[in-house]
């Protein structure tokens, strides 16, 4: 900006640069996905971490402890009966003399398959619905939303019986039937989430741009509620666990002697007086679950977090 | 306003009767029959069906319920023999509804507040002890809280009563036990919701105003962040008030809970229809009341208009 | 600021739980008025029992009764023609009555005695009972039970009408009843059974099908009157126009149903209650407790002889199962070692010909520890029989109920009987409602997990399962010998000579491997010490506290 003021500009004095469209596009800070961006930030943060460990630690425990003990999941034991915890039985035996720390580990495999895959299929069923709903309004809205009130008038007890004499037993047809009526808390809040977006300015802004409403549904309004919905998905995974246990007792879950965290709950509140290890073994693993669950949560949502891209 | 809310009630009742209608046909097709004495004679099973009109064709047997329905009548229970359904409904309802009212009150404004306070102090001891409760509440089961309280406060300490229900000092462990769920998801939501808020443009605006902290919490944060809570408390009212099995059976409290679930166990089909027609009442109403709400707590949000 | 904020939100949640609470306190009075008074009856002299049971009764209709719980609280408001108290016979409405020589014909003289509202109870009342219970048009559950009156069976199916059934008023004092065969135990079986009760016509006329559907709708005729049903809570009041009033001693008891045991228990402790029934799992935190009662129910198991899985049907393989239980095992596994492991069918303390049926009769049945050897054996042959080389190709299923004891059950039969003989059992969990509606009557089912309570103290309650003409006959049995036997035993007038045939065909169906017996339940119970005189019985009721006193 410095020019001496008698100089005279002229021509010569210019060089024709021409256009460099490399340079144009040219950023200097590393290019980084949506994804790459949130890992890095998720890295950073302590909580989270932990989070992930224990869930990895819990994961793999579920695989390979059950291998690794002396004691059959399903093996009774009339000497052992009701037993407390000791270096023979590390978490106790329940009422028929089982080893209970082999049947945590028997019992996470199927509790955490089945709050993380029905409680994942709620989310995305309930967003895209919800968002579908809560982005078009009018008409499809009202329809939508008479649908979800009829499917959640049904008692779910009925849905669950139904789904089974159609589809026979197992894990997947408890999984199934949660997902029934399970992505309609998730869609109905998801809706109302994109009701109070919409009518913000960068969604106003995507569509005077032209952005097609799908592209602006995927790219705006769901990392918008991410935050939300990762929160919900955490306290859902706890929902789909009992409802598992609740589900078994009446003959609509899981074989015997299979069993979950949330049957071992169930069994073991009913000798809370006479050994309380039985029901504070599966409420233990099922609250720290939860914990690092919303501690990774947390950590994910600040990760994915659009507002806060880029800073660290 | 009205008119959107009388095309609302319209809706409201299409949905309910449809809702009746699914159900109605669904009970039919589910395994067993309502009459499970394991002495049930066919001579004796043949006779009942007769009285409860099962040997007449379907369609007719639908009819005649609407018909009944219209005049307010659910017909008989199948299992509890001689009793309406209405009667049930009549008996157990007040007292559902009532440890219900309790919980939601505080579930509700315990909820938001430890939310707030969790959001507003992001990060601190606060905010920690604001989710380890919510963790709890939302990782442990009502069945486990229900016997834990009750056997710490009931049994041990001796505090409260251990059960049934004859007085205020009763219902304080079942509406807590009730309550705590609700109140931990409430807080969980009501903080992520606060966190997204904090960061919107308005609020900005607002403090660039010089608005008063407090007057920027109140007028704009918490009435914006208060939405998704909104949006979950149309089903939990309605599920919380017509009662919950698990914790009415703890409590000993003669509230709906049980018949609910009971009657799908027996394949009480005048029962399962009462209680699913109940229920949807109340949960349509619950909605209808979300949707209003939307209107009045968020400014932006016009009914109607698109 | 902050403290600020939240103490205007504290404040303001907290006046609005005030104001809930306000609000909702008027109904709460209201919904207690009938019982706040009643919460602890000590503070005046009024003898006050309070108890529980975790089943709701189904009703109060005499007619349409058909658990342990609806017939306990009408043998307490209603009174028959005879009082079964703890398993003897007492005289009720019937002062005398006599029997005719062939057994068929019973004549009862009614003594002077009126109903809660002070009409005098007539033989009409009887009459009129038994042909309501028995006309289709009541459709009462029970309706089998009437069985045993001339012609009862015919009306039930319609084929007669009511008023051709074997009863009939010979004047206002006078009942007549005629059997259809002679009887042994028609007594002891009307003084419990509610179905046997006297019905006022002008009553269940004013209220129709709302009969007995609260307290005041109906009239009493038994030593207590019900005064309330609101609210799970079934509350009774002496009846001071009962004959025998004098020797009553409670002045009012409460029954409340508490689905919950473990809740139950814990009332009792507080001293809420006065006597609860122990769930298995808690006996053993009550070590000196030997309060218990046979409460009749038999469990087995059922095995489908029609099954689609032929080895089950399989005779040598059914023995294979009966000796390769280790019932004591079994027993301490699925029941805490709180009931006893039963081999046989009939439940031993019921009525034989002079004593009880277990002390006149020993059978010769599976060892309760089982017998490997013995069941490989069994098994071996019935594995060449239909084509197995190897135990580990066998697989069978277990259908139980969504009850948590018949899972656990369930669970240990499973593990016990996969390690003794090596075959695969799975299980199968199906509702209350389907196993009784669909699945025993269609015979849906390989093994079935059932249990059987007896209506009358004679082992032919029992025996019956397995006759091939009987509706609950679930397991498709079927033997020509065991048949005759039962059918001779309905004319057999010798007691002795009958009790006699009936042992035999229960040995026939042990032989024959019909079932898996399993145990007979123990009930362990928590009663107050200064209750005195309550009875305890497994025939219809099982707690009996009409005649209890306090101390």
């Amino acid at each position: 900006m410095h020019v001496e003021k008698n100089k005279k500009l002229t021509k010569e004095m210019f060089v024709v640069m021409g256009k460099n469209a490399d340079d144009m596009e040219l950023i200097i800070r590393p290019t980084l996905s949506f994804w790459q961006d949130a890992w890095r930030r998720l890295k950073k943060n302590k909580a989270a971490i932990i989070g992930l460990i224990i869930i990895v630690c819990y994961g793999l425990l579920a695989i390979f402890a059950p291998f690794l003990s002396q004691y059959e999941y399903s093996t009774m034991d009339t000497s052992a009966i009701d037993a407390s915890p000791s270096l023979v039985h590390w978490l106790g035996c329940d009422s028929t003399g089982r080893d209970l720390w082999v049947r945590i580990w028997m019992g996470a495999r199927v509790s955490l398959t089945i709050g993380l895959l029905s409680a994942t299929i709620n989310m995305c069923v309930g967003a895209v619905i919800g968002g579908l709903c809560g982005f078009y309004g009018g008409k499809l809205d009202m329809v939508m939303m008479r649908i979800v009130d009829i499917l959640y008038g049904i008692p779910s007890l009925i849905i669950t019986i139904l789904v089974m004499v159609v589809i026979g037993k197992g894990v997947m047809t408890l999984i199934i039937a949660m997902c029934i009526v399970g992505w309609i808390g998730t869609c109905r809040f998801v809706r109302g989430e994109v009701y109070r977006l919409k009518g913000q300015d960068f969604i106003s802004a995507a569509k005077i741009l032209g952005v097609p409403d799908i592209v602006i549904i995927v790219q705006q309004i769901i990392p918008n509620v991410l935050g939300l919905l990762v929160t919900n998905l955490c306290m859902a995974i706890p929902g789909a666990i009992f409802q598992e246990a609740f589900l078994s007792y009446i003959g609509l879950g899981i074989s015997p002697p299979n069993c979950s965290w949330g049957v071992l709950a169930k069994e073991g509140i009913k000798m809370l007086r006479v050994a309380p290890h039985e029901v504070a073994a599966p409420a233990f693993f099922i609250c720290t679950t939860m914990l690092a669950l919303n501690l990774l949560g947390d950590g994910l949502r600040d990760a994915v977090d659009p507002k806060l891209r880029g800073t660290d | 306003m009205a008119k959107y809310i009388i095309k609302r009630v319209i809706a409201a009742i299409i949905t309910l009767f449809v809702l009746i209608t699914v159900v109605f046909f669904l009970v039919r097709l589910m395994p067993g029959e309502p009459f499970t004495s394991a002495k049930l004679t066919e001579e004796v099973a043949l006779n009942m069906e007769k009285y409860y009109g099962f040997d007449k064709p379907l369609y007719m047997q639908y009819f005649q319920y609407i018909e009944n329905l219209l005049h307010g009548n659910f017909g008989y229970s199948m299992f509890y023999t001689n009793k309406t359904v209405n009667y049930i409904i009549g008996q157990g309802f007040p007292f559902s509804a009532d440890v219900g009212i309790r919980a939601l009150m505080l579930a509700i404004s315990f909820g938001i507040v430890f939310g707030i306070l969790a959001a507003k102090n992001r990060g601190t001891k606060i905010d920690f002890f604001c989710v380890i409760v919510a963790i709890l509440g939302t990782s442990i089961p009502d069945f486990i809280m229900g016997a834990l309280l009750q056997y710490f406060f009931g049994i041990k300490w001796g505090l409260l009563p251990v059960a049934k229900y004859r007085g205020f000092e009763y219902t304080i462990l079942p509406a807590c036990a009730l309550a705590f769920y609700t109140l931990a998801s409430v807080s969980r939501i009501m903080r992520a919701s606060m966190l997204e808020v904090v960061q919107q443009d308005y609020i900005k605006t607002a403090k660039a105003k010089g608005l008063s902290n407090f007057r920027i919490t109140v007028k704009h944060q918490i009435r914006n962040a208060i939405m998704p809570v909104i949006t979950m408390l149309g089903p939990t009212v309605a599920s919380v008030l017509t009662g919950t099995f698990v914790i009415e059976s703890i409590f000993a409290i003669p509230g709906m809970g049980k018949y609910y679930v009971e009657s799908v166990t027996q394949n009480d089909y005048s029962m399962i229809l009462g209680m699913t027609v109940f229920y949807g009442m109340f949960l349509v109403v619950c909605n209808l009341i979300v949707d209003i709400l939307y209107g009045i707590v968020d400014p932006r949000v016009r009914i109607g208009g698109k | 600021m902050k403290k600020k904020l939240l103490s205007l939100l504290v404040a303001v949640s907290m006046s609005i739980g005030a104001m809930a609470c306000g609000a909702y306190e008027t109904e709460d009075t209201a919904a207690d008025a009938s019982t706040a008074d009643t919460g602890s009856g000590s503070e005046s002299s009024e003898k006050v029992f309070r108890y529980s049971d975790t089943v709701e009764p189904t009703t109060i209709d005499p007619s349409k009764a058909n658990s342990i719980v609806d017939n306990e609280l009408i043998h307490a408001c209603q009174e028959s023609l005879v009082r079964g108290i703890g398993g003897k016979v007492e005289p009720g409405i019937a002062e005398s009555w006599e029997l005719s020589e062939d057994g068929l014909t019973y004549t009862f003289h009614l003594r002077d005695t009126n109903w809660s509202d002070g009409q005098p109870v007539t033989a009409d009342d009887f009459v009129y009972g038994l042909q309501r219970l028995l006309d289709p048009a009541t459709a009462s559950e029970y309706a089998f039970i009437g069985e045993y009156v001339k012609n009862g069976y015919a009306v039930e199916t319609g084929e007669m009408e009511v008023s051709e059934l074997g009863v009939r008023a010979e004047d206002d004092k006078t009942l007549v009843l005629e059997l259809e065969n002679p009887c042994a135990y028609f007594l002891s079986m009307v003084g419990t059974a509610s179905q046997y009760v006297p019905i006022r016509k002008d009553i269940v006329e004013s209220y129709g099908a709302d009969f007995a559907a609260t307290a005041d709708k109906n009239v009493y005729s038994g030593p207590f009157k019900l005064v309330s049903t609101d609210n799970m809570m079934y509350v009774f009041e002496k009846n001071d126009q009962y004959w025998n009033k004098d020797a009553i001693n409670l002045d009012r008891v409460e029954f409340s149903v508490i689905s919950e045991s473990n809740t139950a228990v814990a009332m009792y402790e507080n001293g809420e209650l006065d006597f609860v029934k122990l769930p298995t799992d808690s006996v053993a935190q009550y070590d000196d407790i030997d309060s218990e009662f046979m409460n009749g129910n038999e469990d087995y198991l059922y095995i489908n002889e029609e099954s689609t899985n032929k080895i089950v049907s399989n005779k040598n393989f059914r023995k294979a199962l009966n000796y390769g239980l280790n019932r004591n095992d079994y027993i301490a596994l699925a029941t805490n070692n709180v009931y006893s492991p039963s081999n046989t069918l009939v439940m031993p303390l019921v009525g034989g010909a002079s004593k009880s049926y277990g002390e006149e009769y020993t059978l010769d049945s599976y060892p309760l520890d089982g017998d490997i050897d013995v069941a490989k054996e069994y098994l071996e042959k019935a594995m060449s029989e239909e084509g197995y080389s190897d135990p580990s190709e066998i697989e069978i299923e277990l259908t139980t109920t969504d009850l948590e004891a018949s899972k656990k059950i369930a669970e240990v039969l499973q593990e016990l009987w996969q390690n003794a003989l090596g075959i695969t059992v799975t299980i199968r969990q199906v509702t209350y409602a389907d196993i009784y509606g669909s699945v025993l009557p269609n015979g849906d089912y390989q093994i079935a997990y059932g249990g059987w309570g007896p209506d009358y103290s004679d082992p032919y309650t029992y025996l019956e399962l397995f006759k091939s003409d009987c509706s609950y006959n679930y397991s498709n049995y079927k033997n020509d010998e065991f048949d005759k036997l039962l059918e001779d035993s309905k004319t057999e007038t010798d007691v002795k000579a009958r009790m006699d045939m009936l042992n035999e065909a229960e040995k026939i169906i042990l032989e024959d491997a019909a079932f898996v017996p399993l145990q007979c339940r123990q009930q362990h119970y928590l009663l107050n010490d200064k209750f005195t005189g309550v009875e305890f019985y497994f025939c219809s009721i099982n707690i009996d506290w009409v005649y209890a006193d306090v101390e």
